[in-house]
């Protein structure tokens, strides 16, 4: 064989592996979109279509009007956003705290933090359902916003970590010698260039919250208070399984996802070097 | 250079320590008080007869985990969990390795492709689950259909039965987590020094030798920890399991140990056997990362 045939060949057989994995990974996506655009006979053709013959928008209207869809999908914004605040707050300083201070325990707690990986949901919310009732927030949002902030604070604190030790000390120091404060400094400085870490570190935290089931199914009970992942689930575990209505509700809570993971991806990276991808 | 780095952090990391403990205060309380805290609490609990709602408790010593001994339901669900972890993890090494070694060719369009290879893992599980359920669906399934037009099989296969719904629970978790192999892998090949495959290509290595004696050598390190978190997290899995067991089907025959120890406290009210069933858990996870780490442990790790 000689080396042109074998460059074809090479090329030839990475375009198969690539439609390969395309199939596997966005078909399925692709046939979701499919079914929430079709009018429910046409949802069990028999040959199956792809492509809706007389495409339709009532699965979505059905969902909004006959579910607490909408109601679900505040909560989870309202949750969410709590969740990326509070996390945030409190990592940041606590991350820039890991990188420039120097304390008895500092790598110490930074190891101890990577430990706390081996602590699995399933391990936690059981005593954490105990406690959260003998504190009377059972069935709150705020029992929600403080699991998930527990719980995505290790990768938090270690992502900011990564991009803070990016940063370089000498602009810091400049600052401070030109009679800046260190709060100044901080401010006008150091947070500016770790912004981007620090959208990053909030994004990975919204998707967490957004995506979460085993919390909310635990803490919460009341209908109005649950989030998208319960809202759904409880539509497919209804008596008569409407596939076309849990399409439309699968492909619109992925909306969100969609639009703040294109934001990201360039961080996936970085995201991964901090463990920022969990799961 | 080394020297003069340090004394230039010196006077940033000034003897300010107690204000660098007061910034991380917080964050370490919060994780004291909501991690910490409820894991040793969970010991604790495992240790009473403790029901999950109304506060009586009495002290229970080890009766709990004598329970889970002699419970058959307790040791099947921990061998389901060994058999869904492997046979998971080996397909995510097999299909994320050869994915990033792909995507890490140059093609048209490649970070778009990327990003919808990474996507399956950050969309909600709930969402895979019932993707996965339409297209399996054993009247109107869309995999059923192209299966019996190939000739596959005659009749339509019952995947949420007794004998394919193991199967299905691991085609939808090596769907929804390889990408993070991918990640982590793509990650690390971006790093190998091109000049390794030209010494190669210069000794006549062709292209398989080139994967197993350059790519593979340096894909060690990162395949070291893939390996180590995703047994951590597909043994611990309970959303994925937990939902495919919803709506009907085998879903006995598919419960892993996370899915027993959430029964245990949520369905039995026996708050105190289901924290036993995670400490377990936790226990058998301490075990394989000390085997682990003792059989594989390298020089260049953390």
């Amino acid at each position: 064989m000689n080396r042109r045939s074998a460059f074809f060949l090479q090329r030839f057989s990475l375009a198969l592996a690539i439609i390969a994995l395309l199939l596997f990974t966005a078909f399925p996506f692709a046939w979701m979109a499919a079914t929430a655009f079709k009018p429910s006979q046409e949802v069990f053709y028999w040959p199956p279509r792809f492509f809706p013959e007389q495409a339709t928008l009532s699965n979505i209207a059905r969902l909004f009007e006959e579910t607490r869809f909408l109601d679900y999908f505040r909560n989870s914004v309202v949750v969410a956003s709590a969740t990326v605040l509070l996390t945030l707050a409190l990592a940041t300083p606590g991350a820039y705290s890991l990188t420039r201070f120097r304390f008895r325990g500092r790598e110490t707690l930074a190891a101890t933090i990577l430990f706390t990986y081996m602590f699995a949901p399933i391990m936690i919310i059981i005593p954490f359902y105990v406690m959260v009732r003998y504190f009377g927030i059972a069935n709150t949002h705020l029992a929600l916003v403080l699991g998930y902030t527990a719980f995505s604070m290790p990768f938090a604190l270690w992502m900011l970590r990564t991009f803070f030790q990016s940063i370089p000390l000498d602009l810091e120091e400049a600052a401070l010698t030109d009679g800046a404060d260190r709060g100044r400094a901080v401010l006008y400085v150091v947070l500016p260039m770790a912004l981007p870490g620090i959208i990053a570190t909030g994004i990975f935290t919204f998707i967490l919250a957004w995506n979460d089931y085993i919390f909310v199914r635990i803490l919460i009970t009341s209908d109005e208070l649950k989030t998208l992942p319960i809202g759904i689930a409880d539509l497919y575990n209804s008596s008569v399984i409407d596939w076309g209505m849990i399409m439309a509700s699968g492909m619109l809570v992925i909306v969100p996802v969609v639009i703040v993971f294109s934001f990201i991806q360039k961080f996936l990276v970085a995201g991964w070097g901090g463990g920022g991808v969990k799961g | 250079m080394h020297s003069s780095h340090r004394r230039r952090t010196a006077s940033v990391q000034t003897s300010q320590a107690r204000l660098g403990i007061l910034l991380l205060l917080p964050a370490m309380l919060l994780l004291a008080g909501l991690t910490l805290y409820p894991v040793l609490y969970g010991v604790w609990l495992s240790l009473h007869h403790k029901h999950s709602f109304f506060p009586q408790q009495s002290w229970a010593g080890l009766e709990n985990y004598w329970f889970l001994l002699a419970d058959p339901e307790f040791s099947e669900s921990v061998w389901r969990g060994v058999v869904y972890s492997v046979s998971t993890i080996t397909l995510q090494i097999i299909i994320g390795v050869g994915a990033a070694l792909a995507l890490n060719q140059y093609f048209p369009g490649r970070s778009l492709v990327r990003g919808i290879v990474l996507f399956p893992y950050v969309i909600p599980t709930v969402v895979a689950v019932i993707l996965w359920k339409w297209l399996l669906n054993n009247q109107f399934g869309l995999i059923n259909y192209g299966m019996v037009m190939l000739g596959l099989t005659d009749e339509p296969i019952n995947w949420m039965g007794r004998t394919y719904i193991m199967t299905s629970l691991i085609l939808i978790s090596v769907w929804q987590f390889f990408p993070f192999v991918v990640l982590a892998v793509l990650a690390r090949l971006q790093t190998i020094p091109t000049e390794l495959y030209e010494a190669a290509r210069v000794d006549g290595a062709g292209p398989l030798s080139r994967f197993l004696y350059v790519t593979l050598p340096q894909l060690a390190s990162v395949l070291f920890i893939v390996v180590l978190l995703r047994t951590i997290w597909m043994f611990t899995k309970f959303d994925t399991v937990w939902l495919m067991t919803q709506g009907g089907g085998a879903e006995k025959y598919i419960r892993t140990l996370p899915v027993y120890a959430y029964l245990r406290a949520f369905h039995y009210y026996e708050a105190g056997t289901g924290a036993a069933a995670s400490v377990v858990m936790f226990l058998l996870l301490v075990v394989f990362a000390a085997v682990y780490f003792m059989m594989f442990r390298r020089e260049e790790q953390l």
